[in-house]
């Protein structure tokens, strides 16, 4: 297995054991764990499968899986994703398999960041939402959960098939896409009217960090990307549990903790989201520097949505306010020294 | 010639899947996308991958047998750009696999890019769970032989992972969507 896909499963466990520690409900902590557990072990299968070909066989396991869970979307709607993920990823690998001129090695690379893009649900396969429906059975596990495990053996398997030559394509298209989805997320996170859509245009954005990331080939790329998924599984998702789980008992508020979540939320110094960025503005510069100069400007728009998404978190009360606190503590401590969660990764 | 029949037959299933409703026409069209699926993976991979492709599709079109609704419908009232989907969706294959792609095994490449397109596109445009899991059994089989291109001598795996997937879709019965 990979060390990042590893250190992904482990994020994804901590996230789990978070949200039956943290959730408010019992019912809802059974459930969780029982159905986390299946994310995690599918997670890992996907990981530890040898080839692509059986990955893709675990994502479409699990897209059935998670299509017939009990929820409030459509079985259709549900499917979706993941099916016309596999169908990208595969006619991209057989574009890659094939001999032929350079557009098919174009296409392959087509293929498999269009797969990624529809396996994880960012622009321009979102996943439809349904405000009312749990975490378990919605498009945040494959944004948050099984979503990060996916991308890192995608990513470095395809490699493994690839031509030389649509390596340079494939990164491109990743940074291009990641850009849209800096925008739209960032932009979205902050105008849309529902909380349930703003949450998950959030995690649209950092998507779009991520893919930034993994675009770029140089090393600082490939660590920013591992630091904005840390930040993804163990900041937004628990953040956004502890929001989503107890609407009733909330008001939106501006108190500190507020700011401070959003801060957190918005990758400011000290979380590990800054730190994510400062490599990933690193990392673009070293290799075209006006991309910098773009995602510098894009980040700009994390800000608005923070502040609003903190807001939502409303005063946090016992048992909540013990997981949002360890959240950040968690987040300050990456952020200040991200170096064991980077050599962890091989990074 | 064996393998362009076979290739022909696969095209032809999973077009029988895209323009199905009911269970009998669904059941008909996986029959014969295995079948044709099958034939060449028997000469890509050997007789363990296509009897697994073989078995898998067999339990899968058992399994549709069994749900979905009463009937073939085949063809229905406004399948009109189904039926075009498919055509186009063939040529187009046939164009890329023997025309723009060079060397050998031109028909693996159309079986495996005009299966796996049919069938993501079906899971696109259905809404009753008896399509959506068939078309997504049909995937399942028809992505082995992805893992099968270009290379020389693939390994039996993805056929027996595809095989135990496509027959374990075909009997799961999703529970009704509860209303808000």
């Amino acid at each position: 297995m990979q060390p990042e896909a590893v250190e992904l499963i482990v994020l994804a466990a901590a996230a789990l054991a978070f949200a039956v520690a943290f959730s408010p409900r019992a019912a809802s902590r059974r459930e969780l764990l029982g159905k986390g557990s299946v994310g995690i072990v599918g997670a890992a299968a996907i990981a530890a499968v040898p080839t692509f070909d059986l990955a893709l066989f675990v994502v479409l396991a699990l897209g059935v899986v998670h299509s017939v869970v009990e929820g409030k979307r459509p079985l259709a709607l549900r499917l979706r994703g993941p099916v016309v993920a596999v169908t990208l990823l595969a006619l991209g690998a057989v574009f890659a398999r094939v001999q032929g001129p350079d557009v098919l090695e174009r296409l392959a690379a087509v293929g498999i960041v269009a797969g990624l893009a529809a396996a994880v649900g960012v622009l321009p396969y979102l996943h439809p939402i349904d405000p009312e429906e749990q975490l378990t059975s919605s498009p945040v596990v494959w944004l948050a959960f099984v979503g990060p495990v996916l991308a890192a053996v995608i990513v470095e398997r395809s490699q493994s098939f690839l031509p030389v030559d649509a390596a340079g394509a494939f990164g491109a298209l990743l940074i291009g896409l990641g850009l849209v989805n800096v925008v739209w997320g960032g932009a979205a996170a902050w105008l849309t009217e529902s909380e349930a859509a703003a949450w998950r245009y959030s995690f649209v954005a950092d998507w779009g960090l991520v893919l930034c990331g993994l675009g770029l080939i140089v090393a600082d790329g490939q660590r920013a990307a591992i630091l904005v998924l840390f930040s993804i599984v163990l900041c937004r998702l628990p953040l956004c549990l502890v929001s989503l789980e107890a609407p009733r008992e909330k008001a939106v508020t501006r108190r500190p903790v507020n700011l401070v979540v959003a801060a957190a939320l918005a990758g400011s110094a000290p979380f590990a989201g800054f730190a994510a960025r400062l490599l990933l503005l690193r990392a673009a510069t070293q290799l075209f520097w006006p991309l910098a100069v773009v995602l510098a400007a894009g980040m700009l728009l994390w800000l608005p949505g923070s502040l609003r998404l903190g807001r939502s978190l409303g005063l946090p009360k016992g048992r909540q306010a013990v997981g949002v606190a360890l959240v950040l503590a968690v987040n300050v401590a990456v952020g200040l020294y991200p170096l064991p969660l980077l050599l962890a990764a091989h990074l | 010639m064996v393998e362009a029949a076979a290739a022909f037959v696969a095209w032809l299933g999973a077009s029988v899947v895209v323009l199905s409703d009911g269970r009998r026409g669904l059941a008909l069209g996986v029959a014969l996308g295995a079948a044709g699926i099958a034939v060449i993976a028997l000469d890509v991979a050997g007789p363990i991958a296509a009897g697994s492709i073989a078995l898998g599709g067999l339990v899968a079109a058992a399994g549709r047998l069994g749900s979905g609704r009463e009937g073939w419908h085949i063809m229905p009232a406004g399948s009109t750009p189904r039926l075009v989907l498919c055509i186009a969706a063939g040529l187009l294959a046939l164009w890329v696999a023997a025309g723009v792609a060079t060397g050998p095994g031109a028909p693996l490449r159309f079986t495996a890019m005009v299966v796996i397109g049919l069938s993501g596109a079906r899971v696109l445009g259905g809404e009753d769970a008896p399509v959506l899991f068939t078309a997504t059994g049909l995937l399942a089989l028809s992505v082995a032989l992805a893992a099968g291109t270009g290379l020389n001598a693939p390994e039996p795996w993805p056929f027996l992972a595809a095989a135990i997937l496509a027959g374990s879709i075909a009997w799961i019965s999703p529970r009704p969507v509860r209303a808000a």
